[in-house]
């Protein structure tokens, strides 16, 4: 595990909207919650780079943005998996093709594996709208993790989830973050995703980003020692 | 009759042809790019809405003239006249149905939600993929009535056709054209006939038209 690996230290405006963030992490999982508007969901963007923002950004030990040198990797080249709100699933795809939308070629094993895991193996043949709201959002789960990216942002991937197996998702993706020993920055106002999945928790609050502090010590090594934190308050 | 209807037929399809390989990428750059002139690009590319059929028939025969740039080259590669011919009459069909062709598929691009293409782009999609495996599946339906208005706009000219082609009868005399000479002529019975069918292909053109909008195309409910 690089030291570090992870850099955020960017702002960006977005109507009324100040966000500003500074932050330093090992490739963890991290729970960001924050009230409506506080700028969560503007935060991914700028880090998918769907957003202009301004800084730095080092995601998964690569560089995305660097304003000062005048570098940006637009979002194509940063090979994030991303779950939006809306699924975007296309509707004239079975699931199976959406998965691998764009993808050079078919990888059957993982393509298996990652339907397993979210629980969607009978869908893949179908379409989209034979599709509950619920199983949509796993699929894109899946579709964001099947080209393997290097970090992974999830705006509260698990809303249209029933509990039972909401618990059985929580663990498979903080497995699955182990595994690939990624940053995993996830959107959530459930109490249990904190829980069970952070090793860190944000909280932004009017753009600011105001405590990253460890959820708990199952991170792994210390990791009080590698947050850097700039309160803005 | 069937002479000037197979002319009709061959124009309207080499047209359809040609108008969709200029209308689709005339169409994405209308659709999403800004550029100065952006606007003057628009007002041309809709002119033939509005300008009399003559008044283009007139231009365009003078741009294709033997004197002319374009006319004069095609003459010295082809070795035949480029006016009064059915090539002219391909180049006269394709500026007339112009805005028939591209606006279907711009607004069809337009159409597309923003959330699917931010998805091709953090799903790491290049230019090639995007086009051809969200944005064309996406605006199919505009291609389709884009295709379907250019066949039926082109199976309808009279005016433009009348003043690039000149009515060289098993060369350029079109459907529409032979239809007038009819009714000239008095030959009622065969003037019913082509009216009818010209009619015909019209109706079930718009039709398709009209089935593309309602169902649009294979889309069902995006999620």
């Amino acid at each position: 595990m690089k030291s570090e690996s992870n850099r955020i230290k960017i702002t960006a405006r977005m109507g009324a909207l100040a966000l500003q963030v500074d932050a330093s992490f090992l490739n963890a999982f991290i729970i960001i919650s924050g009230e409506n508007g506080a700028g969560k969901t503007t935060l991914l963007r700028c880090l998918a780079g769907l957003e202009p923002a301004g800084g730095q950004l080092q995601l998964g030990g690569k560089m995305y943005l660097d304003s000062t040198a005048g570098f940006e990797l637009s979002p194509q080249q940063r090979s994030l998996g991303c779950v939006w709100t809306d699924t975007a699933l296309l509707p004239w795809l079975s699931i199976e093709k959406n998965i691998v939308l764009g993808a050079e070629s078919m990888d059957t094993a993982w393509l298996a594996e990652l339907a397993e895991m979210f629980e969607i193996t009978p869908l893949m043949q179908r379409k989209p709208h034979m599709l509950s709201t619920g199983e949509a959002q796993r699929v894109a789960l899946a579709r964001a993790i099947y080209k393997r990216p290097s970090g992974l942002l999830l705006d509260e991937p698990f809303s249209a989830q029933a509990p039972a197996i909401r618990q059985r998702l929580r663990l498979r993706l903080k497995s699955m973050q182990e595994h690939l020993q990624i940053p995993v920055l996830m959107v959530s106002h459930d109490a249990e995703d904190a829980h069970v999945l952070a090793h860190q928790h944000w909280h932004i609050r009017q753009g600011k980003l105001l405590t990253s502090l460890p959820h708990h010590s199952r991170a792994g090594g210390n990791p009080d020692q590698q947050i850097k934190v700039m309160f803005h308050d | 009759m069937i002479e000037s209807l197979l002319i009709s037929l061959q124009l309207a399809l080499v047209t359809t042809v040609i108008l969709l390989l200029i209308a689709l990428p005339l169409a994405y750059v209308l659709a999403f790019k800004t550029f100065p002139g952006r606007t003057a690009l628009e007002v041309i590319v809709a002119l033939p809405l509005v300008l009399p059929p003559t008044v283009l028939g007139y231009f365009v025969l003078v741009m294709i003239a033997p004197d002319s740039i374009v006319g004069g080259a095609w003459q010295s590669i082809f070795d035949s006249s480029l006016a009064f011919s059915f090539s002219g009459m391909v180049v006269a069909s394709v500026l007339y149905s112009l805005p028939f062709a591209v606006q279907p598929v711009q607004q069809a691009l337009r159409a597309i939600p923003v959330n699917w293409l931010e998805m091709a782009r953090t799903q790491g999609l290049n230019l090639k993929q995007t086009l051809l495996q969200v944005m064309l599946p996406a605006a199919k339906g505009g291609v389709l009535v884009a295709a379907a208005l250019s066949f039926a706009h082109t199976m309808g000219e009279f005016g433009v056709v009348l003043m690039v082609g000149g009515s060289i009868p098993g060369e350029t005399k079109v459907a529409s054209i032979a239809l007038f000479d009819m009714v000239e002529m008095q030959q009622t019975d065969q003037a019913w006939i082509l009216a009818l069918i010209l009619l015909a292909v019209s109706f079930v053109m718009l039709s398709l038209v009209y089935m593309v909008n309602r169902h649009g195309p294979d889309m069902g409910v995006s999620q």
